[in-house]
């Protein structure tokens, strides 16, 4: 195997100045940029969804119609929350209720008289 | 894919205890039975909620005095029948009659009790004389 860099060679040619790159690498190294730029971006607005799946497409953009998969499935599970908390809470209040319940229909006065 | 459908399946494990099956006449004990023994017609097609309803009722029966007994099982079924507004003005209204004081309440017990006479004698068809 050919050895010819050497560590004096590898420091000139890290010392290289872009300007003395070719223009086919300086356009290619600037869309790279741009793309890892553009792909941090997309990642950083989209924090709360991360942890239901990866928001990028392979061009590293995120899609209008995976953004709306993740708000259904947020808007679901709160709903979900919402309807649990609500069956929760009533079963408790119709608990509490009971005892009052027993009195109303052992009362010596017909239940009629406490409904409209 | 699973990452995506996760909050469906945590949604749908939220919802199991209201969507969970209403418990059959025939698995209610004797003692439930005996008590709720006028709704057994109409038991099966209440929800889950109102049945735990009845049997958190059912568990104070046998404490009930025999008059009392009475009294429940005649006013149940009425109160199933109700909305759960109408029970909620029903609970206040008692729980306002019961801070009443204890003369007042009698007299006004008593004009119920008159009232409800009075409308059981006119609803009485009068009786035709014999010829």
């Amino acid at each position: 195997m050919n050895n010819n860099l050497n560590t004096e060679s590898i420091r000139q040619l890290l010392n290289h100045s872009s300007a003395q790159l070719g223009q086919p690498t300086l356009a290619r190294l600037c869309d790279a940029r741009t793309q890892a730029l553009a792909r941090y971006d997309a990642r950083s607005t989209t924090p709360v969804f991360a942890w239901a799946g990866s928001t990028s497409t392979s061009s590293g953009h995120t899609t209008g119609s995976h953004r709306s998969q993740y708000y259904w499935a947020a808007a679901v599970l709160f709903v979900a929350l919402l309807f649990s908390g609500a069956t929760y809470w009533q079963h408790v209040i119709e608990h509490d209720n009971s005892d009052v319940d027993i009195a109303i229909l052992t009362d010596d006065l017909p239940i009629d008289v406490y409904v409209e | 894919m699973l990452r995506l459908l996760t909050p469906f399946i945590v949604a749908a494990l939220l919802c199991l205890p209201a969507m969970a099956g209403a418990e059959a006449w025939t698995e209610l004990t004797p003692m439930q039975q005996e008590a709720l023994a006028p709704l057994s017609k109409d038991w099966d097609t209440l929800f889950k909620k109102q049945q735990q309803h009845f049997l958190k009722m059912a568990d104070h029966y046998p404490t009930l005095t025999p008059v009392k007994k009475e009294r429940f099982h005649k006013g149940l079924v009425a109160w199933s029948k109700l909305t759960p507004e109408q029970r909620r003005r029903a609970r206040e209204k008692y729980q306002a009659f019961s801070k009443v004081p204890s003369e007042q309440r009698e007299q006004v017990k008593q004009m119920v009790r008159e009232q409800e006479a009075s409308k059981a004698a006119s609803s009485v068809p009068p009786v035709m004389p014999a010829h």
